[in-house]
């Protein structure tokens, strides 16, 4: 970086740069630009380009006039360089997902956002115009905005899925615990998660039954250091194909209380019928404890469950309302208490079944003890009380009380992530909620999942809109979605969905838009052509102009005229066209011959024109290009 | 008459930008074969060519080098054609063997600047290429079978007018058109020289536009149809040359919705539509036409009907292709580094 010059010397100096030792500041990166032009260069000049490209234009001093003759070698007198600054760093997911997701696939995410995006803000333009003029707020549009909210968010949500990881053929092993499934990605379980807890209102009465099953999908994704529920599974798993006799196996029966206290009741109702009493040659010896496992399973299964239906596979009874729950209960707990107290257990041999089975039964009357041990994660201790201790809690104050509760009896050091967000959202804080995901999952989830967060939200509606002197005057809302804006437009393939966003930005979307639109190449024609058509969408006419212009000379200082004077009048540029149209007038008016018209023509716009004849018909082309400029006729 | 056609569209995720795509004649294997010219602007200098299978193009079979970002492509029954932005132009008889490919270096020679018109089909044997850039100049590249070419220079305009876009019409005969010099036919026979001219209709009051695609349809060589800017289609029948007839655009008819408003990227008769006008060579109305555009919508438009809407992307198509052997199957290029594969209904009952 260049510093002050000491002694205020010539404008353009360039002063090398000196770091005190001792400088906290680590000194930046220098890179090495190879430019092939001959030293002494003379002139650097450097501006940043579409993107991350820098572009750096070096010129060595000009040739002398006459100098070299004909024979002599051409001497390259500048160059431009473009130098690619991207790579590591701001991508458009955050820490987390980074890891899980790759380039190309978020960037697959980030066009699917953007129809989604634009129709919810068509919508809610379309909300505020009506209001606006009938002057009554409508109540009953208001009370669907929740719906148009839940809609983009099922169509967003439905991209972050990972549907091709699924093996294409699965052969059923009857030993399996844990299904395949597509793998889990920690988008997906955020998203889901400001889903639940933000917009879908139908749920609000089965909130926690909707959380046990977002908890049986994302387990796997909770902690990377520290236990959990899956990760028991997934070990004992391992184990399980070598072990011959299973109801010895302490881990079995962990993983019995562990799957059962977190309400994945198929894996436990599976994991029961691996239990030797089952096998063909023990049934007759071991009939009371077969007797036993199987009253446990048949009790499983027909737990009563607070919601309306069940995903197939799954297992419980449903209730859809509350008179309905509590008498289920009551009486499934009177059998659950009856198999408790019957006098089989004496005769059931084996002790290790007998304090298993034990242990899930008084996980399944609610002990709290026993639900502490079985589980691992503060979540999953969360999720167990919703199915046997409290599950009509509701409300985010009853649910946050009971999360400390749980915290404290199972402390995690691993709070990012997932769980910082679910703190986030419990202690309704939608400030942690949003740190959360900067930090963890990017500024594309911050953009998108602030629309989850205001859906039904007053405190955050009006902490996102609020406008703040200390950003500048424009509101937290627009600040995180200028930052996706920025990373949008830091890629060369996905610019172009970067004005969906910068238009939604009241204050300084237009204009930063402008100056993206400016700093793209015109080179390529098509590119200008996509460019131009984006200034029509959002109707910035002195933009397009203004791209024209520069498009035209452009062609024309390269030689291409006539795509040159095309741009000249597709900008209306007249004072170009009448300079143009002078020239040409002056010239074929005076009649001069083939030749001195070339070398008029050729200094004029600085190209050589080679010499031999030039026809008619070239010189009619020009004329004809100009059209309206010319009011005289040509003979 | 199309009667219950039912569409199957499907987008396959192709992590490049996807300039181009054409069909390829499918060979022995029943697999359905695709070149796609790609751009990776992550790593500078990557352009390349691809051989994509269907039913899963996810990953290429074989991948050809180009030294710019291809600008034209084209495949004849035996070689494919790309034509680049640098205005070099490679002949490639077999993806699979990079040697047998042939170039045409850019340079004073042949093209400077980027060569959007590419076709294959004149010459005694349908084997010469003409090719056309926007420096204005025309080339005829003929292959001979030994690996040479030779490359004539039909027409140099020494930049007053860039052309976007030539077709060969007959083995003599081949349009092409350009940036703001309208569409032109160029005869062999007379001396290479252009012997009619269109400046097109443009609508919307604009005197001029840039062309971007021609079509000529085997059985009427007489009519060409062109897109071009501002969702602008026409036909031009060499019969009438100073009436070329609207099919498309902004502004052209009073009451008529256009079935685009912005650039029209590409045109290519339609064989699957049936024409509604049933009496075939007599007659003299233009065949269905169908076109993909920035705006995202691929389209059939008739001549006074209503256009027959395919698609409607949120992104651009920037490319497609009808399949000769197959034409109810369509393959588009999009904007968002996908490439859709469309099937037309194979209803039983329509031969």
């Amino acid at each position: 970086m260049p510093g002050v010059p000491t002694d205020g010397g010539a404008v353009g100096t360039v002063v090398p740069f000196s770091r005190e030792p001792g400088d906290a500041v680590a000194a930046p990166p220098v890179r090495t630009i190879r430019h092939g032009v001959a030293p002494p260069v003379s002139r650097v000049y450097v501006s940043f380009s579409s993107g991350n490209l820098l572009q750096v234009a070096c010129l060595g001093p000009p040739i002398p006039e006459g100098g070299g003759g004909r024979g002599a070698q051409e001497v390259a007198v500048g160059r431009v360089v473009e130098v690619n600054l991207g790579g590591g760093g701001s991508g458009p997911g955050g820490a987390d997902v980074e890891e899980e997701i790759d380039e190309a696939e978020m960037r697959r995410i980030q066009y699917g956002s953007v129809p989604a995006f634009a129709l919810l803000q068509s919508r809610k333009n379309a909300l505020a115009d009506a209001a606006a003029m009938s002057r009554v707020p409508s109540v009953s549009e208001h009370a669907e905005w929740w719906q148009y909210v839940l809609e983009y968010s099922k169509t967003i949500g439905s991209l972050l899925g990972n549907p091709d990881s699924l093996p294409a053929f699965m052969i059923d092993d009857p030993k399996t615990i844990l299904k395949d499934r597509e793998k889990p990605t920690s988008l997906k379980a955020s998203w889901e998660l400001l889903e639940i807890f933000f917009v879908d209102k139908q749920l609000k009465s089965w909130l926690p039954e909707r959380f046990v099953d977002w908890l049986a999908d994302y387990d796997s994704l909770l902690t990377k250091t520290e236990n959990t529920v899956y990760r028991t599974l997934t070990n004992f798993q391992k184990k399980l194909i070598n072990l011959q006799i299973v109801e010895d196996d302490p881990d079995y029966w962990n993983g019995l209380a562990a799957a059962l206290s977190v309400g994945w009741l198929d894996i436990v109702v599976n994991m029961l019928r691996f239990h030797g009493s089952y096998q063909l040659d023990q049934m007759d010896n071991r009939e009371t404890e077969n007797g036993l496992v199987e009253a446990v399973a048949v009790l499983v299964s027909t737990m009563p469950r607070m919601r309306p239906d069940l995903p197939t596979g799954k297992l419980g009874h449903c209730c859809k309302t509350r008179p309905d729950f509590i008498k289920a209960l009551e009486k499934w707990r009177g059998q659950v208490n009856k198999l408790e107290c019957s006098a089989f257990w004496i005769q059931c041999g084996h002790q290790k079944t007998r304090d298993g089975l034990k242990n899930l039964l008084h996980i399944m009357l609610g002990n709290i003890k026993n639900l502490t041990a079985a589980t691992s994660h503060w979540l999953e201790l969360f999720a167990s009380h919703f199915l046997y201790i409290r599950p009509f809690t509701v409300g985010f104050e009853g649910m946050n009380h009971l999360a400390q509760k749980c915290i404290q009896l199972k402390p995690s050091t691993d709070n990012s992530g997932l769980t910082g967000l679910l703190g986030g959202i419990l202690s309704e804080n939608p400030e942690v909620v949003l740190a959360e995901c900067t930090k963890s999952f990017g500024p594309w989830m911050v953009t998108h999942a602030m629309e989850l967060l205001t859906a039904d939200n007053d405190y955050a509606d009006m902490m996102l809109h609020e406008e703040r002197p200390n950003i500048g005057g424009i509101s937290l809302e627009e600040l995180h979605r200028l930052v996706y804006a920025q990373v949008l437009c830091s890629h060369s393939l996905t610019w172009q969905i970067a004005p969906t966003y910068l238009s939604s930005c009241l204050n300084q979307g237009l204009g930063l838009l402008e100056i993206l639109l400016l700093k793209q190449p015109i080179q390529d024609n098509r590119l200008v052509l996509k460019t131009l058509e984006i200034c029509r969408l959002y109707e910035l006419g002195n933009v397009s102009t203004n791209i024209m212009k520069i498009g035209g000379i452009y062609h024309w200082k390269h030689g291409r005229k006539g795509t040159g004077v095309y741009w000249f009048q597709q900008a209306h540029d007249k004072v170009r066209l009448d300079r143009i149209a002078l020239q040409l007038f002056e010239n074929i008016g005076k009649s001069v011959t083939d030749d001195s018209f070339k070398v008029v023509l050729s200094s004029f716009t600085g190209t050589e024109i080679s010499r031999g004849p030039f026809s008619r018909h070239k010189k009619e082309g020009l004329v004809s290009l100009l059209g309206k400029q010319w009011n005289f006729s040509y003979s | 008459m199309a009667d219950s056609d039912s569409l199957s569209f499907r987008r396959h995720p192709h992590p490049y930008s996807v300039d181009l795509v054409r069909w390829l004649p499918s060979s022995i294997s029943s697999d359905r074969l695709l070149a796609a010219a790609v751009h990776d602007p992550a790593v500078p200098y990557s352009n390349h060519l691809h051989l994509l299978s269907l039913p899963d193009p996810s990953s290429p079979l074989a991948s050809l080098q180009l030294p710019s970002r291809a600008t034209a492509l084209r495949c004849s029954p035996s070689v494919l054609a790309a034509a680049t932005s640098s205005g070099s132009l490679h002949l490639l008889p077999s993806f699979f063997d990079a040697d047998s490919a042939i170039s045409v270096p850019s340079g004073a020679g042949f093209h400077v600047g980027p060569v959007r018109g590419l076709d294959c089909g004149g010459g005694a044997g349908g084997e010469e290429w003409v090719t056309a850039g926007e420096d204005g100049r025309v080339h005829v590249v003929a292959g001979g079978g030994d690996g040479r070419v030779a490359v004539r220079r039909v027409w140099d305009g020494k930049g007053m007018a860039g052309y976007e876009a030539a077709r060969w019409a007959s083995p003599a005969e081949f349009a092409t058109g350009g940036t703001a010099c309208g569409v032109q036919w160029w005869d062999r026979r007379k001396g290479d020289a252009v012997v009619a001219q269109c400046k097109g209709i443009w609508g919307h009051g604009t005197v001029t536009g840039i062309v971007h695609s021609i079509d000529i349809h085997p059985s009427r060589k007489h009519i060409c149809v062109v897109g071009g800017s501002s969702g602008t289609i026409f036909a031009w029948d060499l019969r009438w040359p100073q009436q070329p007839i609207p099919l498309s655009g902004v502004g052209l008819d009073g009451t008529a919705q256009p079935v685009c408003e912005s650039e029209v990227w590409e045109v290519l008769f339609d064989n699957y539509t049936q024409s509604s006008d049933i009496i075939s060579s007599t007659s003299t109305r233009i065949l269905p036409v169908m076109m993909c555009s920035e705006d995202g919508i691929l389209a059939v438009v008739e001549q006074d009907e209503r256009p027959l809407e395919l698609l409607v992307e949120p992104c651009a198509i920037n490319s497609f292709d009808i399949d000769p052997q197959n034409p109810s199957d369509v393959v588009c290029a999009l904007e968002w580094e996908s490439i859709g594969v469309l099937t037309r209904g194979r209803d039983s009952m329509a031969e």
